[in-house]
């Protein structure tokens, strides 16, 4: 669609000066986080580290450890993860493929939990696990999960499932097949796109949850990476050497997942069609 | 099956009841020994306890109380105590578990809370275990270090005493050839000799200190003095000023004692550009880290900041705080309450005792974030060798600097006496935040806000 | 299915026996998300109905105080409930319409058939998978009026230099400016929505001669109203639900300028365990977020493209 060259070059330096804008402050972050605190104070400002200080991320590790909140946060995401991509694709199915009187209400009346503010239910919510107990475990952060992974999820398989044919559980009915085997051998594999869309969607979310963790957790031993960040600012206030090499340890997970689904991330989402 | 656990229910209750009273007639028959002596029925006859405690603290912190838990627990073999460390957002965390009926038995709880909590009816009146124990007096402890919330009603004791002095960096004091501090009480700095050391501190990117005219106040280098501007009643209780008037119904900080005590710590920043503003001291890291790097010269800040300093390596010198119409340094803490949900008081209040005695903390008061509760650490030479003297977190003028002034000239933060904290604060702060980043004076600022704090002030607590 | 109707012999009776089973198996598989609206959503929203008309704070007995608590917000008891609505409506009003423009012209841009397209939208998408901790507390560095990167490219340029979240008037367009690096997860959105603008317009317009300007204009802008109209709804919730910057950044300062509607609230419930006048705070929000909501859908007939009217796409 484009013709001419000047078009497509001024097209190229925009996209590149917007890129800068994108990326500067992740480099700006790992640069600042292998520096001498002297350094950092320097002006006009050094770009490059030096000597480069790799003993800040030892020094933020054994001040905090970030290697158990790493784990702490893998263990509620997973269990997240599972939940909202198992359950909503469950939901969706029924939602998208069986037919039962109301089907349309109920379906109208869960997509209008999207546009609900979080805050009318945190308290009661919260009052609610506090008096079973569960507060300071992760079961308020994973359980919500497996109640169908919240309606925007089950909007998003849905609205996929409605692209496949019919026909193909039609043909499996016929065979005999029942609606569990239709959609643990049909319709879960046929919506892997969709599927994973909503599984780096909602590893994203349970990645990056502050609020959930920040009221529901309270050992320091059972802390999150964003808890624990968090708790690191608190202690090192300004010291920011220190502070952009934990950032970084917080950062790094999350960017390694989101290169490894790299391919499903944005192209994905695009193509699966998730629009209004 | 309801009857069963009626009957459980009250079998514990009895139980329960049964150990309390046993072990209070102990403590008040057997005098100074009464903890021994259940010690040694412990083994046959004591029940066996779990009492939890939850504290907040740094990593450090967090070690040494530990150590400190794990030496009660071996002196009490029957108790077992669970110690919950939380560091972020310690009250809400409490107010949780206080909903899921998870209250620990004994913490650490903020000052305002504290109050708070005391007066819906949550904590243990603490005067009734002192009364009932022949092996400690309630006048063996600093009396500013106890949060009584009605007369004959002591809420807490705190875990550690805190005051405020000066800490400098020694080697910026001689290379400017500026004379070390002062550290008693009546050598102290006037106020006008206080902003000229300051001044003679504050370099400019032309090496200029802020006397010289040519002082470039937009490139500063590095600034005579970091303020801690939260504890600005320094400044208010020196010159004379009050926070509210004796019984609390009137702010006080608009008075021209406070306005102009204020004032004072505001010129420092925006007229002698001697101490960073608000905005600036984001930029770097304060207290010992601060004077390490040469950020500033000297840091007025509490005494806590010893434990990082004398970790640090770096030489540092102690003074006195400047001094306006008399010498006042703010005394803080955090007490240790015990929770009325506990079904373990008397092991709760052994607990306490155990904390409040700096000899089972020593790691802490050492290490210089703790000062002691119990007087006679300020008094007993011996005792204050153990502590205050002979180790890198305890310089030469400290005793002189911090302990003795904290203890002769020290006055109470606003939490030990003002009802009503919290709200009176997020009303104040906004004010203090224009007072702070230069854009309206103390008198303006906090003229306009008395009004506003008033409609939210109720009373004092009568000791 | 007629088929196998037809095998069982009576079709009518089998049918509906089919009928009867696949709803049976609806309501089965579709139980979580019904259960899950219900536990989490509908059963929490009446009760915090409830508590919004009591003084309930968690420790003692809660008692019904009817509006008190509504009250005390709309007179001004409450000192922070206007101006945390006032700050939090700046944030929104200034930041959605930005954050819209800039992702639709980004996700323009993307959309482009050029070489290393994909790359180019992995940098964009990148930021968004910052957790808001992280981000926050990188901004807060390179945000530092001192030292920060902001402040020194633009001395480098010779331009004057901003107190940035430190200054009352500069605070909430700072944060705007930070959430303008995170517009990936819009832009991607409005990407999936290019897709579905069919590509005979374009043709059609190129024929009558049209320019890419009216190839914006005539069939990219009308076909893309309905994914504008989404992310406008989605941006406005998200945006009247602002914490974690507020939390992390600026704890609500200087002087109240960032005291943001959600760490009003939160400093409300979890501070002073105020639960029933939180309760309160949540339900005007809501009332809030729900007038806006109906608000772009009036207007919506006015400015949204309907599909129906063009025929299935």
């Amino acid at each position: 669609m484009i013709r001419s060259k000047k078009t497509k070059l001024a097209l190229y330096a925009l996209l590149i000066v917007l890129s800068c804008f994108c990326l500067f402050p992740f480099l700006w972050l790992i640069r600042s986080s292998l520096m001498q605190m002297s350094q950092i104070y320097e002006t006009p400002p050094v770009w490059i580290p030096s000597p480069f200080q790799f003993g800040n991320y030892s020094e933020a590790l054994t001040v905090l450890p970030f290697g158990r909140y790493f784990l702490n946060t893998s263990l509620i995401v997973v269990l997240e993860v599972t939940g909202v991509v198992l359950t909503s694709a469950v939901c969706a199915y029924a939602f998208a493929r069986l037919r039962w009187p109301g089907r349309n209400v109920v379906f109208m009346i869960i997509l209008t939990s999207m546009m609900l503010p979080g805050a009318v239910t945190l308290i009661p919510v919260f009052l609610g696990w506090s008096s079973l107990g569960a507060v300071n475990t992760i079961v308020p952060l994973t359980v919500p999960a497996w109640f169908g992974g919240g309606a925007f999820n089950v909007f998003l398989i849905r609205q996929f499932l409605l692209t496949i044919p019919k026909d193909l559980d039609e043909a499996a009915l016929v065979d005999g097949a029942g609606y569990i085997r239709i959609f643990t051998h049909i319709m879960f594999p046929l919506a892997k796109p969709a599927l994973i869309v909503v599984g780096l969607f909602s590893f994203l979310n349970g990645w990056n949850d502050f609020l959930g963790p920040l009221i529901y957790l309270n050992d320091e031993a059972k802390f999150t990476l964003a808890l624990g960040l968090q708790l690191f600012k608190g202690m090192y206030n300004a010291q920011w050497h220190l502070m952009m090499a934990a950032t970084t340890m917080v950062v790094l997970p999350a960017i390694v997942v989101f290169f490894l689904g790299q391919k499903y991330f944005v192209e994905g989402i695009v193509m699966s069609g998730v629009k209004g | 099956m309801k009857t069963i656990k009626a009957y459980l229910m009250l079998a514990v209750i009895a139980l329960v009841v049964a150990a309390c009273s046993g072990n209070g007639a102990n403590n008040g028959r057997s005098g100074a020994n009464a903890p021994d002596n259940a010690s040694e029925a412990g083994s046959g006859k004591q029940e066996p306890v779990t009492i939890k405690y939850t504290f907040w603290g740094s990593p450090n912190e967090k070690k040494v109380q530990e150590a400190a838990i794990k030496g009660f627990m071996k002196k009490y073999p029957w108790i077992t105590v669970k110690a919950q460390h939380i560091p972020e957002e310690y009250t809400t965390k409490l107010q949780t578990m206080a909903v899921s009926g998870e209250t620990p038995d004994i913490g650490l709880l903020y000052g305002e809370d504290t109050m708070k909590w005391a007066e819906e009816g949550r904590l243990y009146n603490i005067k009734d275990f002192f009364d009932n124990d022949s092996e400690i007096q309630l006048t063996d402890v600093l009396e500013n270090t106890q949060y009584w919330w009605d007369e004959g009603k002591l809420a807490g004791i705190n875990g550690a005493l805190e005051v405020f002095g000066l800490f400098y960096n020694k080697a910026m004091f001689e290379e400017l050839g500026v004379e070390p501090l002062p550290t008693k009480a009546e050598e102290a700095l006037s106020w006008e000799e206080f902003v000229e050391v300051a001044q003679r501190l504050t370099i400019d990117s032309g090496g200029r200190n802020a006397l010289d005219p040519a002082f470039d106040p937009g490139k500063i280098k590095q600034f005579g003095i970091s303020l801690p501007t939260w504890a600005y009643m320094n400044a208010v209780e020196s010159n004379g000023g009050k926070f509210v008037n004796e019984d609390g119904t009137q702010f006080m900080l608009s008075e021209p004692e406070a306005v102009e005590a204020i004032q004072r710590w505001q010129d420092l920043i925006y007229k002698y550009h001697v101490a960073p503003t608000p905005t600036q001291s984001a930029s770097f890291p304060g207290g010992a880290t601060g004077l390490q790097s040469k950020k500033f010269a000297i840091s007025m800040d509490g005494q806590w900041t010893l434990v990082d300093l004398g970790a640090s390596g770096l030489d540092f010198g102690i003074g006195v705080l400047p001094v306006m119409k008399q010498m006042k340094t703010m005394n803080l803490g955090e007490p240790i309450v015990i929770f009325k949900d506990t079904k373990h008081p008397q092991e709760a209040w052994l607990l306490l005792k155990w904390m409040m005695n700096p000899e089972n903390t020593l790691e802490l008061q050492s290490s210089g974030l703790w000062m002691p509760v119990l007087k006679k650490w300020y008094e007993d030479p011996e005792l204050i060798a153990k502590w205050a003297q002979g180790n890198s977190a305890h310089p030469e003028g400290y005793v002189d600097a911090i302990l003795n002034n904290g203890f002769n000239n020290g006055f109470q933060n606003t939490v030990y006496y003002v009802r009503n904290v919290p709200e009176i604060n997020s009303v104040l702060q906004p004010a203090f935040d224009l007072i702070w980043q230069g854009k309206q004076t103390a008198e303006q600022a906090l003229g306009d806000v008395k009004p506003k704090v008033e409609a939210v002030l109720k009373g004092v607590y009568n000791r | 299915m007629t088929e196998a109707a037809a095998r069982a012999g009576n079709p009518a009776s089998s049918f509906k026996n089919r009928r009867k089973k696949e709803a049976l198996y609806g309501y089965l598989l579709a139980s979580p998300v019904i259960l899950g609206f219900l536990i989490f959503v509908l059963g929490p929203m009446i009760a915090s109905f409830i508590f919004s008309f009591t003084d309930y704070n968690v420790i003692s007995r809660m008692n019904f105080v009817g509006l008190a608590n509504y009250r005390n917000l709309f007179d001004g008891t409450d000192p922070f409930f206007y101006k945390s609505l006032g700050v939090t409506a700046y944030y929104v009003l200034l930041g959605v319409p930005l954050q819209i423009v800039c992702s639709f012209l980004m996700a323009l841009l993307l959309n482009q058939n050029i070489q290393g397209r994909s790359i180019f939208r992995t940098i964009f998408y990148l930021p968004t998978i910052v957790p808001v901790v992280a981000s926050s507390v990188l901004f807060l560095w390179l945000l530092n009026p001192d030292i920060g990167l902001f402040n020194q490219i633009l001395e480098m340029l010779g331009l004057p230099t901003s107190q940035w979240i430190y200054s009352e008037r500069m605070a909430v367009p700072s944060l705007v400016l930070m959430s303008l690096w995170t517009i990936g997860g819009t832009t991607v959105i409005f990407l999936a929505g290019l897709q579905g603008v069919p590509r005979h317009l374009y043709e059609a317009v190129e024929v009558d001669g049209g320019k890419a300007r009216h190839r914006l204009l005539y069939v990219t802008i009308p076909l893309m109203t309905p994914t504008i109209f989404f992310n406008t709804v989605m941006g406005l919730i998200g945006g009247f639900q602002i914490f974690g910057q507020a939390y992390i950044m600026t704890q609500g300062g200087p002087n109240n300028a960032t005291l943001f509607y959600s760490y009003y609230l939160y400093r409300e419930a979890f501070d002073n365990f105020r639960m029933g006048s939180a309760s309160a705070i949540a339900w005007v929000l809501f009332v809030i977020i729900l007038a806006m909501t109906l608000l772009v859908f009036k207007s919506s007939n006015l400015w949204v493209f309907n599909e129906n009217e063009e025929g299935k796409r």
